[in-house]
């Protein structure tokens, strides 16, 4: 024992079908989440004594532009798995994560951007947060691009892993600079270690929906993943089998 | 702890003053994970239409037994 | 003679092979600030405030323009390949080539930008703090654009993309010399920002060339 998974892990075929029933799983339980989290969120927590209805928008954008950071992290994850155990799953892991946290990303940019409105009364404020969530926008557009401009699937997955590493070391330092820079910047609301400022009643739906859209990602990552698995392995037997057996 | 903030449905969707903000946020949200799911679904037959036709294409090739 | 030595005369015999390659993003520089004030206007106090920021884009967008072409042909006739049978670690010879690259084009580049200032009548204190802010930023830059370099080499045409790839790691560097910049037209300490600029700089050019390296060998692995 103690060697079994990795194999299993490296096997796509294993991978396939288990994704398959995970990805169902993550679907329902996110939807189910979701809908309790924003319902909540929308209808039942108190409005905000300063920023009034307006606040609700915290609901979905403070979970997706969090995710949007930790999808980057998880593609970190996947890189360092690839260089070190040269599993090819990691490098499918990377594929998917940069086209959904790219999607997340880009929700972020305009929940925040429309959030601004009624609080800032513009669209776009140069803003620590968000100039960093551009930046963080492009890096992953850049990933998209490169891994789509090379041919080779094995030098397009390594060449985007060296540029996951090398972003990923500068995030922070990308983050600091800018929050450093700008000078309109709000302290972030809502941190796991600390006990928040709201009351229970608001945070409570936006640590369901925290959940819910990290299941959510979860279910497009593994989509994702399944679908780049098939079309890596199209001339092998068991996708062949795989698709007279549906 | 838990009771409906607003009077009425009517109001609900109002969300004054701020409704015409959280509304399209959520349905901006629906629009580009749903898009985003959808899109996967459709590569992923796509995918998989791929691969029959490579199928199809051998087994016509294939020599009869 | 030592590889190192051999290295740079081939280096120098290359930049005096093509002087063409030296000269255009002095040309673009200049060009690019001359159009500043025909977009903007020719009030020379306006022009002076926001001449250094200019002055600092252009330049970067001027660095960009050879970025691509740091591997390329040394790629295309093999060189690149010879590199591993040298008797030295390969980031080594990235580091040499990366020196050579910012010693040959980007420094005679910084060396043109007081021409520049003096269109756009910036100030001689924020001339003598931008020349600084570009010598101490431009190693690290020239590393990224490297690594972009590296990366885009297996690509049929990597024209503009190694940069689109690279550009967003740039934003420390820029906000740090900006920040300097301000500070200098206004007078303050800049010496605390240099300094961080400068640690910046060094942990790129110390970092970099192994990411450079590991590219390489993908690319030079690849395409054998």
């Amino acid at each position: 024992m103690g060697w079994r998974w990795f194999h299993e892990w490296g096997s796509p075929k294993w991978f396939y079908d288990r994704a398959g029933r995970w990805q169902r799983v993550c679907g329902f339980l996110a939807l189910a989440l979701l809908l309790v989290g924003t319902l909540w969120g929308l209808g039942f927590a108190p409005a905000d004594y300063q920023q009034g209805n307006s606040y609700r928008i915290i609901y979905l954008h403070v979970p997706v532009a969090f995710l949007a950071q930790a999808l980057y992290v998880a593609m970190a994850v996947c890189a360092i798995v690839l260089f070190v155990w040269k599993m090819k799953l990691a490098d499918v892991g990377m594929q998917a994560l940069a086209v959904v946290g790219f999607g997340f990303t880009v929700l972020a940019l305009f929940s925040g951007s429309i959030w601004g409105k009624p609080t800032w009364g513009t669209y776009w404020v140069w803003d620590a947060r968000l100039t960093s969530m551009l930046i963080l926008g492009f890096l992953y557009l850049g990933l998209i691009g490169l891994r789509s401009a090379i041919k080779n699937p094995d030098l397009a997955g390594k060449a985007c892993a060296i540029l996951v590493l090398v972003g990923v070391v500068n995030l922070p330092i990308i983050k600091y600079s800018v929050e450093w820079w700008s000078a309109l910047h709000q302290p972030a609301s809502f941190k796991l270690t600390e006990k928040p400022a709201m009351p229970a009643s608001m945070w409570v739906p936006l640590l369901i929906n925290l959940l819910g859209y990290y299941l959510v990602a979860a279910y497009l990552v593994l989509a994702s993943m399944r679908t780049v698995i098939l079309d890596r392995e199209r001339g092998s037997a068991w996708v062949r089998e795989v698709i007279e057996r549906d | 702890m838990i009771e409906f903030q607003f009077d009425s449905l009517f109001n609900f969707l109002r969300m004054a003053p701020h409704g015409i903000y959280v509304w399209p946020v959520y349905g901006l949200g629906l629009l580009v994970i749903g898009g985003l799911a959808i899109w996967i679904r459709y590569q992923h037959r796509q995918a998989i239409r791929k691969i029959r036709r490579i199928m199809n294409r051998e087994s016509i090739h294939e020599p009869k037994a | 003679m030592s590889v190192e030595h051999r290295f740079l005369v081939r280096e120098l015999k290359l930049v005096l092979a093509r002087p063409g390659d030296f000269f255009k993003p002095m040309w673009f520089l200049i060009l690019v600030i001359s159009m500043v004030p025909l977009a903007l206007s020719p009030d020379s106090k306006l022009l002076g405030e926001i001449g250094s920021a200019m002055i600092w884009v252009a330049t970067l967008l001027a660095l960009l323009l050879n970025a691509d072409q740091l591997f390329r042909d040394d790629f295309v006739d093999g060189v690149l390949e010879q590199w591993l049978f040298f008797n030295r670690p390969l980031f080594w010879l990235v580091i040499l080539k990366l020196f050579c690259h910012w010693l040959f084009y980007v420094v005679p580049l910084i060396l043109v930008t007081p021409l520049a200032g003096m269109m756009l009548s910036v100030p001689n204190d924020v001339m003598i703090a931008l020349l600084v802010t570009l010598l101490l930023a431009t190693p690290a830059l020239t590393c990224f654009s490297a690594l972009g370099a590296a990366l885009t080499l297996g690509t049929a045409r990597s024209g503009i993309l190694g940069v689109l790839v690279m550009l967003p790691l740039f934003a420390p560097v820029i906000i740090l010399a900006a920040g300097v910049l301000t500070r200098a037209s206004d007078g303050s300490d800049i010496l605390p920002l240099l300094a961080l600029l400068g640690a910046f700089s060094i942990a790129a050019a110390t970092l970099l060339p192994l990411a450079v390296g590991v590219a390489l060998r993908l690319n030079i692995g690849g395409s054998s």
